[in-house]
């Protein structure tokens, strides 16, 4: 198994976190909330909103069809989009071909557990207008959410 | 891992009964319990706790549990997306239904009517027949023309709506404290939000 970043967006196209591993052998390499990753999460953002309108507009009159995965001849993208506007995105090598359960297990045991039902930390990380639209720079700095992502993904890493 | 990150199937149809089975399901199975008693009595001493911090004056202290409620339901709806993993309602009378059958379900245990509606289907009503709020409750005299007594509902509902894009206004008609026959909570649809994308896009 070999998962290579792992990235949230939040319903203002802003991406609130980003895990980037390097090397394969070792699972603490690579970097999270990188500002270096800023132009590369604008990308990764632009092709599922891409994909994501054309599987709906696919979908005709039966409306649900959210996109989940996407295969480059590099990589495969897993996605969870929810219906609040969060989405959650694995990049993982071409063997995997199904990993919306460790997107599920990342929604609901981690981000819930650390991000939403803790009240000291901000659910909505665009604080102003001008931070709306994808032009925020928050991010998730839970010390739980980091840690829990780290020995969660941390392992699938190689 | 824990059981809900299995691969629940989502009720595809929008019938009423699948709708009733995966909630049971997941009241039963995937929901901790708490005592109902102990939730009573603490939300009792949050209401009474305001009514003394502002001064029996039962308006701000309506207002204040629903900024309260609003609070609660925008981080609330995350818990029940992960739980459910519903997909974004295709009608108000698909909301409807996925807020008596599924939300209530889940979170009170209690299943609320729907009625009333609206001739151009833009609102309607809850009517709750029982309130694990107001258990044990009795409006002292001052309090009964004024005070919503489970005004936070109206802001959880509020605030968990909009964060699926749907501005709504919630507010009770009636309460059975107040002397009322029923206690009725009206959700009336403003507009549906547009999804943010990003600048320069459009």
């Amino acid at each position: 198994m070999a998962i290579y970043s792992f990235w949230v967006f939040d319903r203002h196209c802003n991406c609130i976190f980003d895990r980037e591993w390097t090397l394969k052998s070792n699972q603490s390499s690579g970097t999270t909330n990188s500002k270096l990753n800023e132009d590369t999460a604008k990308l990764l953002y632009g092709m599922v909103y891409s994909l994501r309108s054309i599987s709906q507009k696919l979908a005709g009159n039966e409306a649900h069809n959210e996109i989940r995965t996407i295969a480059t001849g590099k990589y495969r993208a897993h996605i969870l989009c929810t219906a609040s506007g969060l989405w959650f995105i694995l990049l993982s090598d071409l063997k995997q071909e199904d990993l919306s359960h460790v997107l599920r297990y990342l929604y609901g045991e981690i981000y819930v557990k650390t991000v939403a039902h803790n009240w000291l930390s901000p659910i909505d990380f665009a604080e102003s207008e001008a931070e709306k639209r994808g032009q925020g720079f928050r991010k998730i700095r839970n010390r739980n959410f980091l840690l829990r992502v780290e020995q969660f993904l941390g392992p699938m890493v190689n | 891992m824990s059981s809900s990150t299995n691969n629940t199937p989502v009720p595809s149809t929008s019938s009423k009964k699948s709708l009733k089975v995966f909630s049971d399901d997941i009241w039963k199975n995937k929901t901790a319990k708490i005592n109902a008693e102990l939730f009573t009595l603490t939300y009792g001493s949050i209401v009474s706790q305001l009514c003394t911090d502002y001064e029996r004056d039962f308006a701000k202290v309506n207002n204040q549990l629903y900024s309260m409620g609003y609070n609660i339901g925008v981080r609330l709806i995350e818990d029940f997306l992960a739980r459910t993993a519903l997909p974004r309602c295709d009608s108000l009378a698909r909301t409807s239904e996925v807020i008596t059958i599924c939300a209530f379900k889940v979170f009170l245990n209690v299943t609320p009517q729907v009625g009333n509606w609206s001739s151009n289907k833009d609102s309607f009503s809850l009517f709750l027949e029982e309130n694990p709020l107001s258990e044990f409750v009795e409006l002292p005299m001052d309090a009964a023309k004024e005070l919503w007594y489970s005004n936070i509902l109206c802001g959880v509902l509020k605030g968990a709506l909009e964060m699926v894009q749907m501005d709504c206004d919630v507010w009770f008609v009636n309460d059975v404290l107040k002397g009322d026959q029923t206690t009725e909570l009206r959700i009336k649809l403003n507009r549906v939000l547009k999804d943010e994308i990003p600048a320069g896009e459009d």
